[in-house]
């Protein structure tokens, strides 16, 4: 039974994503939360707002990030919610980084880069088969913007009018080595999407009420469309120490005990 | 040679690679975003100036190399041996291969050795490198043969795809050690059966070999850190003087080191009877670390064991292995 959460309640919906990514990660010690602090209420807005999931695709361009999809994907009652404790364990289906294995979503990738034209692909199938109906929503993240097969899947799309293609940008400013702009200057990334022919939405990627109303206009446009969201990979947890990676955080026991205080005292 | 457990160094490429860019300025460092895994932080440091960081793009940072090798460079690039190899094969073969430039391919991670899914793990480099002409693979066993393999590989001419360890590299040589580009070593004599070896499962097929001796078989022991250009010559003294021949390789079986022992004894005309361990034609998924995907996926000691046993015909049950030490400091994916 899919319980699927009312718009209003999309940033509770967000910080119940990181709760549930929180106790993933805690028993490593380590891993993949940034992306989903980060990915949060982009994700929660997708869930809250258009997304259908017996109707649309979803992609999730990063398999980094599924630890957040499998989070939602269990709030919305998609997901048993005693897989999640499997996460990242020994033949576990939810493994850290994204297989074919993966649950939660339709289309997901290790190599960074690849989402989006899985993302095409599937617009074009549904285009091919006379379902005007069917979304695609394609989370990617602002480093993938560095590998060159994006732009090509973005060239296409316009060409072809994918008005029924959505991709959610989450744009954190982070990669391995480091902050995103000390590294490739992306900017101005909603310019360069409209010049390719897309529409382009650029919002705070935390405020809910924004992300809903660039998304809720972005699958009316007969143009593919883009939400840039602008993140931060530490955001909604205080208790992260100053200048955690991003990319990979460390989660010693007293670290992880205070954020999931934290958490569960704000969704009390 | 040292015995087990074997002390481990950490970053032996990072320092070497640092040391030989002070005496040679035409060395360049190219990064795809993975800098302190491929331990090239430490030339960040040293050498800013020859620091490339060319994003995660690694089909234009091959197409970089290439470019700067013509103008006399010698560039080093760096990525997860998967990024390396699977992503810019394109670049690799029209940008470096074919006009044969010295540019050298580091791939981290071999294998099955990350945890990080099928995306993550290079299980097929050593078979698109050596498919690729003009092109040398080398896959050190340990922290000695990087240190010797660094400088030995600047005098290749043409490109070199250099696979490496991530983390913790383990120190099996003694000091003396001698590497050469040319030449496998026999580093274990016997007359049953032949161990051939490559990179990180040089360690288990020494391990087996000890528990095969004391069960009264004849165990050599190959290593082959260099799958291309293969010392053939070397290969089919160490086949002929034994019964069968077992390669072991942390890579499909396809293609790579097995393979390219199977062709050398085919064509030979020398009839062995051949096991080829390693990853049996597929993906490896589902694991927290790197130990539980070698256990699962065959290519431990006692696989080798079992295999060796089986082969000869040996009678009665095979020795166990020693239950191999647990590694600290496993990485995580990344």
């Amino acid at each position: 039974m899919t319980v699927l959460p009312l718009a209003a309640d999309a940033a509770r919906f967000a910080d119940r994503i990181r709760l549930r990514s929180l106790r993933m990660i805690a028993p490593h010690g380590f891993g993949y939360l940034g992306q989903a602090l980060s990915s949060a209420e982009i994700i929660a807005s997708l869930y809250a707002g258009p997304y259908r999931p017996a109707r649309d695709d979803l992609v999730c361009s990063p398999g980094h990030y599924m630890i957040a999809f499998y989070a939602a994907a269990a709030e919305a009652g998609l997901l048993d919610e005693q897989e999640l404790a499997t996460y990242g364990h020994d033949g576990s289906a939810l493994e850290a980084i994204g297989t074919e294995r993966s649950p939660a979503v339709d289309l997901t990738c290790g190599s960074l880069g690849q989402g989006l034209s899985g993302a095409v692909g599937f617009a074009l199938a549904h285009r091919l088969a006379a379902e005007p109906q069917a979304r695609v929503f394609s989370l990617v993240s602002d480093g993938e913007l560095e590998e060159g097969q994006v732009w090509e899947a973005a060239m296409f799309a316009a060409h072809h009018q994918l008005g029924s293609l959505t991709v959610l940008l989450d744009a954190n400013d982070s990669q391995v080595d480091g902050q995103l702009s000390s590294i490739t200057t992306i900017e101005p990334i909603a310019d360069k999407w409209r010049s390719f022919g897309w529409t382009a939405f650029d919002v705070d990627g935390h405020d809910v009420n924004a992300l809903e109303d660039a998304l809720a206009t972005a699958v009316e446009d007969p143009r593919p469309a883009i939400v840039v969201g602008r993140t931060s990979t530490v955001h909604g947890l205080a208790a992260l120490p100053e200048g955690a990676d991003g990319h990979f955080i460390k989660l010693p026991e007293d670290v992880a005990e205070a954020a999931t205080a934290e958490l569960e005292a704000r969704l009390a | 040679m040292r015995n087990p457990p074997y002390p481990t160094v950490l970053k032996p490429y990072g320092q070497a690679l640092v040391k030989l860019a002070q005496e040679r300025s035409e060395i360049l460092c190219l990064t795809g975003d993975l800098t302190r895994q491929c331990e090239i932080d430490l030339f960040q440091e040293a050498l800013p100036e020859r620091f490339i960081h060319a994003g995660m793009a690694e089909a234009n940072m091959v197409g970089m190399a290439g470019g700067l090798a013509r103008r006399g460079y010698l560039p080093f690039v760096h990525t997860f041996g998967v990024f390396a190899t699977r992503r810019p094969l394109d670049q690799i073969i029209n940008a470096v291969a074919y006009p044969s430039l010295p540019v050298r391919l580091v791939g981290f991670m071999p294998g099955i050795s990350s945890p990080g899914g099928p995306s993550h793990q290079a299980i097929d480099d050593v078979a698109l490198m050596r498919a690729v002409p003009n092109m040398t693979v080398v896959d050190v066993a340990d922290a000695v043969e990087i240190e010797r393999a660094l400088p030995a590989i600047t005098h290749v001419p043409g490109p070199v795809y250099l696979r490496l360890k991530r983390g913790e590299i383990p120190v099996i040589f003694d000091d003396d050690h001698e590497f050469s580009l040319h030449s496998a070593q026999v580093i274990e004599d016997g007359d049953d059966i032949a161990l051939i070896a490559s990179g990180m499962m040089l360690s288990a097929a020494l391990a087996a070999a000890a528990e095969l001796r004391d069960a009264g078989i004849g165990t050599k022991v190959l290593n082959v850190p260099v799958v291309k250009p293969l010392d053939e010559e070397t290969v089919l003294e160490a086949a002929s003087g034994v019964r069968a021949v077992v390669t072991a390789e942390n890579h499909t079986v396809i293609g790579g080191l097995g393979s390219a022992v199977a062709e050398t004894l085919a064509g030979a005309g020398l009839g062995r009877p051949l096991r080829r361990l390693g990853l049996q034609d597929t993906f490896a998924e589902g694991a927290k670390s790197a130990p539980s995907l070698f256990r699962r996926y065959g290519l431990g000691t006692q696989d080798l064991i079992d295999t060796a046993w089986t082969l000869l015909g040996a009678p009665g049950t095979a020795p166990r292995a020693a239950p191999a030490p647990s590694t600290p400091g496993e990485y995580a994916p990344v």
